[in-house]
């Protein structure tokens, strides 16, 4: 007898609704898997069998599970292990049906059942859902044998999982319990292994199972096995074996130790490196900005930091209208007639997802050059046109801008960091060899080379370029042949800040967004600048990437950044001893200053 | 007749501040918390003289003024750890954030600081000994103009990470604080504070003094030469690397003797002193009173801070916006500062009245030898 079995007539108009859905989803299901369903009843059969049987037979079964790899077997699986499946004895003839209960409750706590046999709901005779309280069903026996051995099959299953990484997961989680019993499961897994990496992670799971082995030759060999193939994660276990009392055991686990530890040095030192022409690509581009406003005008603007910061902040501003939307509000430090004035906006949110979601970023780079690019301009044209020749001046008044600009990214987007989330085809990375290389590096690092090879084109090849440099080489002549020089200068400081705002774009997908975020990169981009010969693109290239990889190459060898970044600034100002006006100076015959 | 007049201003409004006020403080018509607040605002302005004096005079735009300034307060600071002795939370011989590092014993250069005029020694000799060296590397190898301001910026990012590291055993990112006696007198008496007031305006009054005197001498006159034209000085055959690197110590020394009566007025010192922020608001007092001369300084210091303590209560969200702005608009239109301004007006009010036929002011031409072509570089491609 099913106790609670009165599904009552509220909870039954409760669910009516849900359940009309339900009906359409499954007749949709049935429609579309009618191929499948007829291997879908055979596994339910086949689970019903493994749930029901003991002994011997049971343990045959849940092993016959394990080659059938569906979602059923896993959920229902995983489900006994959580002890989540309860037996129902039906009032006529009194067979035990397992069911699993709805995570959705009605109002009394109570929730429908699941018939694991159909994946029905389990109804009275007159076709009324029943609903239960887990506490009044009988959960299923279980001990600790049919435990593991449900355990056991789970691992097989996820050993076939079509996700390498899972199944590295797997592999690994086996390797790392030492037991025996999964060697044959390896074994097999291996001749069906296409993965190299997978098929590497089960080479070092076997030889770390053969560690935990009492014979000391299958120790040792065990232990060369896993230093020939470098396995860092192995490292513990080695250590393990290498404070055992067998001396040629000790001796040779203490030589696998040093192999991979010498491997571990190298993968350190490429990672590093790579890291470290990341950062010189974001360097660059900002640099790059700087070279041209800077070569050109002889202008420092110390907001170019904040036009990073632009940049990024419009990526934010992209993913927020591609997400939920995105809404401000300013209120006036005022009042009028005891009302503050202020003003906001709210733009609605597309609420877009999947790979439509996903392309915001495409949308996002080229908007943060426009934008950055508008308010280097608006920048030149209402305060820098007027200091040309006050360099010290337009450094101290784009200081002003910068300010003015930090507040206002507080005002609008808040005074805390804000996330931006980076499109999936961002996220991941791959390993190469141990070393892991991020997508957004990889990508930070080909667009810069892109950008780089855009500012070279255009610089050396359009009709804007060759203004450009004349007005570079000598404004007055330039003026005197008939070049706007104005207008020049104003195109180039918009395409200046423009790159930094390409910056900012790249800097919101390795970190988070921040008011202050330009501050952080404006010293080093000016280092940078000076280190490589003002106005000199190639001597820029170089000094970014030698700057970059120079501090994540120090903040190694220091194991601090902080000690890494001042001997990069300290190294720099020994450097301008030795060459005063960076990498690659103009020649001038002409006195400086 | 002009040099007794400013003479006597300088005298009225010396007594003024470093006589009359503390008088009337003592007998409780100023208030305590005025008085500190004007000490605060007294080694600010010794901080701007020093910021002109490099800039206003000599046409270096040093970013790297805060960090005397802050060395200064933190030898002072060291100083001030020691005499609170073992009064602190954990009743230690060594400052409390020792203790907090794991330390028992006092670090060894920490020991000397219990003498006042070792402090006082260290205040003048770390700061110079720095600026000695940066500004030697520096002008020896011809750095200059936007070069050199990007420079000491960078010298002082480079300080400030590093005091922010607890390693240093400088206080780390809290600094010094809670400081309980000087020369043995405690520091929360209103006497003390009085005290320290006094000597800062005695502090600013030297400085005054002492740039009013250089600028007078011939040295002064090089230095000037410098700031409208090196090239000029250089072919006269001027060292002018000596002249810089001359005014650079000095002015980094006046900062760090701003700096160390700025530490027990404040009662904290701490690394965001020293980052590139404050400096370049340094600079903003000094563009905002009127650079190249030593009122302006002074009366910038003053204005501005006053200002910042008012609005950074009314409208805290908008005072970086107000400061900004305000520099924006002092550099593209009143490159003279207040003190220029109404130094013209002065001169626009005599002319209107024709009294005296108005001299010409020697013009802050500050890039003169760049003026008539700015570029004049010839290129090879």
């Amino acid at each position: 007898m099913c106790k609670g079995g009165g599904a009552n007539l509220r909870s039954l108009f409760h669910a009516t609704m849900l359940k009309t859905k339900l009906a359409a989803l499954l007749l949709f299901c049935s429609f579309v898997c009618g191929a499948v369903a007829s291997d879908e009843t055979v596994t339910r059969q086949k689970l019903v069998q493994a749930i029901l049987s003991s002994g011997d037979e049971q343990q045959k079964l849940l092993s016959e599970l394990a080659d059938d790899n569906s979602k059923i077997v896993h959920d229902t699986l995983l489900s006994w292990t959580r002890d989540e499946i309860y037996l129902c004895e039906t009032a006529n003839g009194g067979a035990k049906i397992p069911v699993l209960l709805e995570e959705q409750q009605d109002a009394e706590g109570k929730a429908r059942a699941i018939r694991i046999d159909d994946g029905k709901y389990l109804a009275d005779e007159k076709g009324a859902e029943l609903h239960f309280d887990s506490s009044d069903l009988n959960t299923l026996d279980t001990d600790m044998r049919l435990r593991s051995a449900v355990q056991q099959t789970l691992d097989l299953l996820a050993l076939a999982d079509p996700n390498r990484d899972a199944r590295r997961d797997v592999v690994q989680k086996l390797g790392k319990s030492q037991k025996k019993q999964y060697l044959p499961v390896l074994q097999a897994r291996l001749g069906k292994e296409t993965d190299a990496g997978v098929k590497k992670a089960i080479f070092v799971a076997v030889a770390t199972i053969n560690l935990g082995d009492a014979d000391p030759s299958a120790k040792i060999a065990a232990i060369n096995q896993l230093a020939k193939l470098n396995s860092i994660g192995s490292l513990d276990d080695l250590q393990r074996a290498a404070n055992s009392q067998n001396a040629d055991v000790a001796k040779s686990a203490e030589a696998a130790i040093k192999s991979i530890n010498g491997y571990l040095s190298a993968v350190n030192f490429f990672g590093t490196i790579f890291r470290g022409i990341s950062l010189g690509s974001i360097l660059l581009v900002v640099a790059l900005g700087l070279a041209i406003t800077f070569g050109l005008m002889g202008i420092i603007n110390m907001a170019h930091g904040e036009m990073i910061a632009i940049g990024a902040y419009t990526c934010y501003f992209v993913e927020s209208v591609f997400g939920t939307g995105f809404t401000f509000r300013i209120v006036m430090p005022f009042s009028i007639g005891g009302h503050a004035p202020g003003f906001g906006a709210t733009i609605p949110g597309l609420h877009a997802s999947g790979w439509f979601y996903e392309t915001y970023f495409l949308f996002a780079i080229p908007l943060s050059f426009v934008m950055a690019a508008l308010a280097g301009l608006a920048l030149e044209r209402t305060v820098i046109q007027f200091l040309y020749r006050r360099p010290l001046e337009s450094l101290l008044a784009t200081w002003g801008v910068s300010l003015i600009l930090q507040q206002c990214f507080r005002l609008v987007f808040g005074a805390n960091n804000v996330q931006v989330n980076s499109p999936r085809w961002l996220l991941g990375n791959f390993t190469l060899n141990d070393v892991i290389l991020g997508y957004n590096r990889l990508f930070v690092i080909a667009f810069a080379v892109l950008i780089v090879i855009g500012t070279w084109l255009l610089l050396t090849k359009t009709p804007l370029g060759l203004l450009i440099r004349a007005v570079m080489q000598n404004r007055n002549m330039a003026a005197c042949m008939g070049v706007r020089t104005a207008r020049v200068n104003m195109l180039t400081f918009a395409f200046g800040s423009g790159l930094a705002g390409l910056a900012g774009a790249f800097l919101s997908q390795i970190g988070n967004v921040g008011p202050s975020l330009g501050q952080s990169y404006i010293v080093d981009s000016f280092m940078t600048v000076v280190v490589g010969g003002v106005g000199n693109i190639v001597g820029c290239i170089y000094s970014a990437l030698g700057i970059g990889t120079a501090d994540q190459v120090l903040q190694q060898v220091f194991g601090s950044p902080v000690v890494g970044k001042i001997t990069v600034l300290i190294c720099i100002i020994l450097f301008l001893q030795w060459k005063p006006s960076g990498l690659f100076a103009a020649r001038s015959r002409s006195l400086e200053g | 007749m002009k040099r007794k007049t400013e003479l006597l201003a300088v005298a009225i409004v010396a007594i003024l501040v470093i006589v009359i006020l503390p008088l009337l403080n003592a007998s409780g018509i100023v208030s305590n918390f005025t008085i500190n607040l004007y000490g605060k605002y007294l080694s600010y302005a010794v901080l701007a003289i020093s910021v002109d004096l490099l800039w206003g005079y000599t046409g270096l735009l040093s970013l790297g003024q805060c960090l005397f300034f802050t060395l200064g307060g933190y030898m002072m600071g060291m100083y001030l750890m020691r005499m609170i002795g073992n009064l602190g939370q954990y009743h230690m011989a060594i400052p409390d954030f020792l203790v907090f590092l794991g330390w028992n014993t006092l670090p060894t250069f920490w020991k000397p600081f219990a003498s006042f005029p070792f402090a006082l020694m260290m205040v003048v000799l770390l700061p110079g000994l720095l600026a000695l060296v940066f500004g030697f590397l520096a002008f020896r190898s011809r750095i200059r103009g936007v070069y050199f301001s990007i420079l000491t910026q960078a010298l002082t990012y480079g300080a400030c990470l590093l005091f922010f590291r607890n390693n240093l055993l400088m206080g780390g990112n809290n600094g010094f604080t809670d400081f309980k006696l000087l020369l043995q007198q405690d520091l929360r008496l209103p006497a003390t504070q009085r005290m320290l007031y006094i000597s800062t305006g005695i502090l600013l009054l030297l400085t005054y003094c002492f740039c009013r005197w250089l600028t007078k001498t011939k040295f002064g006159k090089v230095q000037r030469a410098i700031r409208d034209s090196e090239n000029r000085v250089l072919f006269s055959g001027y060292a002018a690397a000596n002249f810089k690197l001359f005014v650079f110590v000095a002015s980094a020394i006046i900062a760090a003797l701003g700096g160390a009566l700025y530490t027990p007025q404040v009662g904290i010192i701490n690394p965001s002193e020293m980052a590139t922020d404050k400096s370049l608001e340094a600079v903003v007092w000094v563009a905002v009173g009127g650079r190249g001369t030593l009122v302006g300084p002074i009366v910038g210091a003053i204005f501005v801070n006053t200002l910042k303590s008012w609005a950074t209560r009314a409208y805290p969200d908008y005072w970086l916006i107000i400061l900004g702005g305000m520099f924006l608009l002092v550099v593209l239109f009143l490159p003279k500062g207040i003190v220029g301004l109404i130094s013209d007006c002065g001169g626009w009010i005599a002319e209107k009245f024709k009294t005296t036929p108005v001299v010409p002011d020697l013009k802050q031409t500050p890039d003169a030898d760049s003026l008539p072509n700015p570029q004049p570089a010839i290129r090879n491609p």
